[in-house]
């Protein structure tokens, strides 16, 4: 992973209302956006940012690009992250909602073969505080610091930080992975990232109910993080068997997720406890476990 | 989505699986004109499971009793389901059941192929004998040969099995499925397959890409009618509780963790909404392809004020709700908006009919322009509280004085 000050970073759906919303916010909070591509609208300039067709046309006048962020619409976003592993760009941040299951499989297929880095569909992206905001975190609630935040939701990822940074602790990198049933990256891999990321001392891992990925989560943990972890799960109330937008977040305990109770608050509380993570009950509990847990790390406040 | 049983079987038969001679019955006299030669098979056409167990599923010989049964399964609520529709099938003398699925595993990404020898309608049995192959690379054939022998079948069975498992992966391919199930597939004396029910769910997020399950989609949510959602709210984002605090939020994950809160600090709410615009587009009204992104309020409402009114109204539509606690956090919101439909929202309630009185409104708004929207509310003494935990506090604690517990 290199999500740096420097990196240079493309965006895809520059026209679109959303991407022309974030790359402008992206670009005020210090993000090196050199250029954008929506097709048809090659030759304009968005907010002193360059405009091309295709991405073919914007690496050679801009150079090599770190990073894509893909606001095009649902049906379009595959198309687009073929274009730019194509392009040889190898980090992939999908914010678009909505993004066919199928298509995402065979993105995902396409990116183990190149190695690419997929995040998202569905998801707010990447923010280092202080540093480069990747998609739609909300800057305000992020200051730089210590603890490294991996969720499945926006909101609530927002909610977090902003717990986070009230309570004087801030943010190393903060991920949003998204809602959705099939997405590019998954928390292992960024418990990985963030065990090997230098600025980060603790990891916040927030979870929800549905699928089985904080589940494999905790095991990885248990096997292969030495960096302490706090977990927190929502969804302690909600009825089973209803949808709750996200599409990860529906509990079926019938065939399709292949055994019974994985899904529940209750199974994912259970698989934390067995790999000894700590799990706050409600947001405002994460920043006392982890000062709790930096204290004992022996971590010293600058 | 889930299609009805009727529907699927006619994606498999344009797909050449083999399905039985059937007919749609709208109404019991529709029988008499029946084009299907008896004995027939009766089947309630509802989307939720158990129903054989429940007695919608009935076997006739001749036309008087097919109306009977017919009129009883009409008046027949499977899990509070009444079928619109009843199919009228062949009966089929199956010497074996199988069970076949494709899905899609989250965990791996990857198509998954399942089948098993015990199908029917017993599906705890059918998990213990359930074998799965992993679809990993481009789908050919040998894929569903190689579930064939897991399944333990032997000589022309290969063939046949692994066929249809062929055609339902190519079906769910085609029309971008989340899953395609066969339970049961009959096997006849002389090793015949057939498919004798079937279920479908269409992904919600690439029907604007099928025109056709999306024209489906549209004419089964004209039936729901248990609850009046307006059709910007149409999604599955609403949820009934028996509890009095209503709960309206922005985004999934913040409305679960709200609801949890609220639980946790004993209130008892009566619904939660979520009302995360760009959630609820990709909802399976007729998504266009143009309009995703680009805006992402959904195309009944012109903004996002108007969409919070009508979320109010259908949050508070119950007589028991006494507190809603509306949750909105984030940069692309507009708190004064929030604030603005907020105001409207209990203007008109004030003046409708309906008093006011025994509603309490408690706001948490995160955001720009916050000074603004707390200065409108203010106005109309509505209190906006940036402290979630707080919120929720207050937000019980009006519906403990309301009830008087």
């Amino acid at each position: 992973m290199s999500f740096k000050a420097d990196s240079k970073v493309l965006i895809q759906g520059i026209a679109e209302t959303l991407g022309s919303t974030h790359a402008a916010l992206m670009k005020t909070y210090g993000t090196n956006v050199v250029a954008g591509v929506s097709a048809g609208k090659g030759g304009q300039t968005l907010h002193d940012i360059p405009v091309f067709d295709m991405v073919d046309q914007a690496l050679p006048a801009v150079g090599p690009v770190d990073i894509t962020a893909i606001f095009t619409p649902a049906y379009l976003v595959l198309d687009a992250a073929l274009e730019a592993i194509a392009a040889g760009i190898r980090q992939i941040i999908i914010i678009t909602e909505g993004v066919p299951p199928l298509d995402m499989v065979r993105l995902a297929a396409k990116a183990e073969a190149t190695d690419t880095l997929v995040i998202g569909p569905s998801c707010p992206g990447v923010i280092v505080p202080g540093k480069v905001l990747l998609g739609t975190h909300p800057s305000e609630f992020y200051i730089p610091g210590p603890v490294g935040l991996i969720s499945r939701s926006g909101t609530l990822t927002y909610e977090i930080a902003r717990e986070l940074t009230r309570s004087g602790l801030g943010q190393s990198t903060c991920v949003g992975i998204g809602g959705d049933a099939i997405v590019g990256s998954s928390f292992q891999q960024w418990l990985q990232i963030l065990e090997e990321d230098d600025a980060t001392e603790v990891i916040v891992l927030v979870g929800e109910i549905g699928g089985a990925s904080e589940e494999a989560a905790a095991r990885y943990i248990d096997e292969a993080i030495d960096k302490p972890v706090i977990a927190y799960i929502a969804g302690h109330h909600a009825p089973k068997g209803r949808r709750l937008g996200h599409a990860g977040a529906i509990i079926t305990a019938g065939l399709a997720d292949l055994g019974a109770d994985v899904g529940t608050a209750e199974s994912k509380m259970a698989a934390f406890k067995q790999a000894k993570v700590p799990v706050a009950e409600r947001p405002s509990q994460i920043p006392e476990l982890v000062k709790k847990v930096l204290k004992k790390s022996g971590h010293k406040k600058k | 989505m889930d299609l009805l049983e009727y529907q699927a079987k006619e994606l498999f038969r344009e797909m050449g699986i083999p399905v039985l001679p059937s007919q749609r019955i709208d109404h019991p006299s529709d029988l008499k004109g029946l084009r299907i030669p008896y004995p027939i098979a009766l089947k309630s056409q509802v989307r939720v499971g158990g129903r054989g167990k429940a007695g919608g599923v009935k076997f006739v010989e001749n036309t008087i009793d097919a109306v009977a049964a017919a009129q009883a399964i009409f008046h027949l609520p499977i899990m509070g389901e009444y079928p619109q529709v009843v199919l009228a099938e062949s009966k089929y003398d199956a010497d074996q059941e199988f069970y076949l699925a494709v899905i899609l595993d989250r965990a791996t990404r990857r198509p998954v192929l399942l089948g098993s020898i015990k199908g029917g309608i017993d599906a705890e049995a059918t998990l213990e004998y359930i074998q799965l192959v992993v679809v990993d690379e481009e789908f050919s054939p040998f894929y569903a040969r190689r579930l064939a022998l897991k399944m333990g079948l032997k000589g022309e069975l290969i063939e046949s099995v692994s066929g249809i498992v062929q055609k339902m992966y190519q079906l769910f391919v085609q029309k971008d499925l989340d899953l395609v199930e066969i339970n049961p597939l009959g096997i006849s004396a002389t090793g015949q397959v057939m498919a004798l029910d079937g279920k479908v769910t269409a992904n919600d997020e690439a029907l604007g890409r099928h025109p056709e399950l999306a024209t489906l989609a549209s004419k089964m949510s004209k039936r729901a009618k248990d609850e009046e959602i307006p059709p910007a709210l149409a999604n599955q984002n609403f949820v009934q509780l028996d509890g009095n605090i209503a709960i309206i939020c922005n985004g999934a994950g913040l409305t679960m963790a709200t609801l949890d809160l609220v639980c946790f600090t004993g209130g008892q709410p009566a619904n939660f909404l979520n009302i995360s615009p760009l959630s609820n587009e990709a909802g399976w009204r007729m998504a266009s392809y143009d309009s995703i992104p680009g805006n992402p309020l959904p195309k009944e409402v012109d903004s996002w004020s108007e969409y919070l009114e009508q979320a109010l109204e259908l949050a508070t539509q119950n007589k028991n709700v006494k507190v809603v606690l509306v949750n909105i956090l984030g940069s692309v919101t507009l708190c004064e908006e929030t604030a603005a439909a907020i105001e409207t929202y209990l203007k008109r309630r004030e003046s409708s009919s309906r008093t006011r009185s025994g509603l309490h409104v408690i706001v948490r708004l995160v955001g720009g322009n916050l000074s603004v929207a707390k200065e409108r509310l203010s106005a109309i003494k509505v209190p906006l509280i940036e402290d979630l935990e707080e919120a929720v506090a207050k937000a019980v604690d009006k519906a403990k004085a309301v009830v008087g517990y």
